[in-house]
């Protein structure tokens, strides 16, 4: 099938893998493994779902069973898998991605339970990856297989190395591992599939393949997931070498897709709380406080660092609010004056009406300014004006700049409303004097 | 032009999320530009509403934006207000000297921490009201270019139309930065040992973060308003920062990272 050219990789290697014994059957129980394997392959597309959901309720006992083995590190996580069989998330995951998904963990857990000749593999190596495999199964909707195989399922082989690119080691790891649990938890019966998929019996196929598809809402996932590449490719070669078929999948180009769950969530802020908080604090909001030696600073230095930024604050603060005052006096003000001209245009043009013989109107001068304001921009005639008179507006503004900084600096804003309140009638009132020189040129 | 560099500066500054929603001055110059670049087409004619349409047309996209994304910050600020308000409740309640229990390890240390909470959130809603402000006076410069190169009238209108908006009715907040104010005042006295100390040293280094976003927003303040090359009626003044050895004595040096 050209959907799932992953798929057909595997196919060679489904066979070793279901010779792994692996767990999972796709629709039996372990030990049925390489021909159910056949028999479900290509019923996959069509029953994925419903094998899947058979695959959940029988394979936790199983995987429990296989896994119980590997406890080591990941010993709490079987604990935790329990629960996988009630949360199966499958919504519309498709049938082959999940597969992808499921086959590399499943390989994994099941070289668990067989005799795999992974070099890394501690037990708890198997056990997360096969509850990687569960949640998997569950929680994510894949594109495609090869995404799937992107999924560092390896890092449960490197597991130790997978929690210290965290963070700390014993108990950042247990809450990651506590968190991947329940991202597997679903996965079971994906993995399973994948298992008779694959029919490798190294862990190592599956692993430098796996990528957690990480859904949208879970960034800080991916970040988790990233790094656990990293650690992956690291680790042995050996591995590697064996996974070319998925490396081969890998490269396909659709990028799985997680689905984020509550619970998944969860987990994760848990586990990144004991990592050292979060880190999407990309703002990262640095006071003076930080500016300073972190290991020296005292309470006092705090508290006066502290100070020190309230006084800036403040300060900003206020010369905003006076800068606001100012600039909404300023458009009144140019409100004031429009209407004025307006006005006086109007008047200008009854006037020149009323007295057109008298050609010597001393107000005309002005007048013809004045008409001509609104057709030009305001600001000109303004300019214009101010040539006239000079200082006049200049010095409305300077003393409408002092008042307000008497009022920014000092008064609440409330007490600044006032003033702003009776702000057109004295636009008005400073308005007419000034205007007056102006006609009477 | 001045004001272009100064805005940029702006939003270098700024905190990282905020960085697209400033006003796209420099765009909207370029459009001016280039409408004022046809003179031909000028008043009357269809191209020339047409260009004006696109123009007015944008500006009501930036002020859609700066609407929006003030109406969100102030949304959040006023929750997280009720919940230091709250916290700081609790936490008297509870290991305050008149507490259920009574511990001054305990009270000191979630009081510091509410402490630098709370200014910092102090700190963003004056960045916000800075936001508010740069933008208006990005639009407020835009528009009068724009009246200068096309000999329209667009701007006093529309200016109005502005100081009606949203974003620039800034008064919920400054009324929370005030009610912070009062808050840190009550709850974190000065103590007689710190204004002793209140002399200090004169250079203070400011890396990344919301204190020199502030101090940075000051300084800017201060160059825009500084003298305008074309000093008008509806010109701001220069401004007169009282204490401006304060501000001057902070130094803004590039982000030092703290390993």
């Amino acid at each position: 099938m050209e959907a799932r050219p992953a798929l057909s990789f595997q196919r060679p290697g489904a066979k070793q893998l279901s010779s792994m014994g692996m767990s999972g059957a796709l629709s039996t129980s372990l030990p049925v493994l390489p021909t159910p394997l056949e028999e479900t392959y290509p019923k996959l597309p069509d029953s994925q779902q419903v094998s899947m959901e058979r695959e959940l309720v029988t394979r936790p006992l199983n995987h429990a069973s296989h896994l119980s083995s590997n406890s080591s590190v990941v010993g709490h996580m079987f604990s935790s898998s329990s629960g996988f069989s009630t949360d199966l998330h499958y919504s519309s995951i498709s049938p082959h991605e999940k597969h992808s998904r499921h086959s590399p963990f499943i390989s994994q857990s099941s070289t668990n339970a067989a005799s795999l000749p992974i070099t890394h593999s501690s037990g708890s190596l198997q056990s997360t990856a096969s509850h990687y495999a569960k949640e998997n199964s569950a929680s994510w909707q894949t594109d495609s297989l090869s995404s799937f195989l992107d999924f560092p399922v390896n890092t449960p082989i490197e597991n130790s190395q997978v929690e210290i690119s965290s963070c700390n080691a014993a108990l950042a790891s247990e809450e990651f591992t506590k968190w991947a649990d329940q991202l597997i938890t679903d996965d079971d019966a994906l993995a399973s599939n994948w298992n008779e998929l694959l029919g490798d019996t190294s862990v190592t196929d599956l692993e430098p393949k796996m990528v957690f598809p990480v859904s949208k809402s879970s960034p800080n996932f991916q970040a988790h997931q990233s790094q656990v590449p990293l650690q992956l490719p690291a680790t042995s070669g050996e591995i590697r070498a064996v996974a070319n078929p998925t490396s081969l999948a890998n490269s396909a180009p659709a990028k799985p897709r997680m689905r984020w769950t509550p619970e998944l969530h969860e987990s994760f802020v848990e586990a990144v709380n004991l990592l050292g908080g979060s880190e999407r604090s990309s703002e990262k909001k640095l006071t003076p406080i930080e500016e300073m030696s972190l290991d020296l600073k005292t309470g006092i230095e705090i508290t006066e660092a502290l100070r020190m930024q309230m006084e800036v604050q403040k300060r900003l603060h206020e010369q905003l609010e006076i800068q606001r005052n100012l600039q909404l006096r300023i458009e009144e003000q140019g409100r004031c004056l429009q209407k004025m001209f307006e006005k006086q245009c109007k008047s200008g043009v009854d006037k020149l009406k009323t007295s057109a013989t008298t050609l010597e109107n001393p107000s005309t001068p002005s007048l013809d300014t004045v008409q001509e304001s609104p057709a030009k921009s305001e600001l000109d005639a303004s300019q214009v004006d101010h040539g006239k008179t000079g200082t006049d507006p200049v010095n409305a503004n300077t003393a409408l700049e002092e008042s307000s900084q008497e009022l920014g600096g000092k008064h609440k804003v409330s007490e600044a409303n006032d003033p702003e309140n009776s702000e057109p009638d004295a636009c008005e009132s400073s308005s007419q004097p000034s205007k007056r020189p102006r006609t009477d040129e | 032009m001045k004001f272009g560099k100064r805005l940029k500066q702006q939003i270098q500054e700024t905190l990282p999320g905020w960085r697209d929603q400033f006003l796209s001055y420099k765009e909207l110059k370029k459009l001016v530009r280039s409408i004022s670049s046809a003179p031909t087409l000028l008043n009357g004619s269809f191209e020339y509403g047409r260009a004006e349409e696109e123009f007015v047309y944008l500006l009501n996209n930036e002020i859609e934006k700066f609407n929006a994304f003030f109406m969100e910050q102030e949304e959040d600020f006023v929750i997280r207000n009720k919940e230091l308000q709250q916290r700081i409740q609790r936490v008297i309640g509870k290991w305050g000297p008149n507490g259920n229990h009574p511990s001054e390890a305990d009270y000191k240390e979630e009081m510091a921490k509410i402490r630098k909470d709370i200014v910092d959130f102090h700190g963003e809603m004056v960045l916000l009201v800075n936001y508010s402000n740069v933008n208006y006076t990005g639009l407020a410069k835009i528009l009068k270019k724009y009246d200068k190169r096309t000999g329209g009238l667009l701007r006093l209108p529309f200016i109005q139309k502005v100081l009606q908006q949203p974003f620039f009715t800034t008064d919920l907040i400054s009324k929370l930065v005030k009610q912070c104010e009062s808050t840190i005042d009550a709850v974190f006295p000065v103590e007689d040992e710190e204004r002793t100390r209140e002399a200090r040293e004169a250079i203070i280094v400011a890396g990344e973060g919301i204190f020199r976003n502030t101090v940075a927003a000051l300084q800017s303040m201060q160059e825009i308003r500084r003298g305008s090359s074309t000093y008008g009626h509806f010109s701001l003044p220069p401004l007169n920062l009282p204490d401006s050895e304060l501000i001057q004595s902070v130094q803004l040096n590039s982000p030092i990272p703290t390993v």
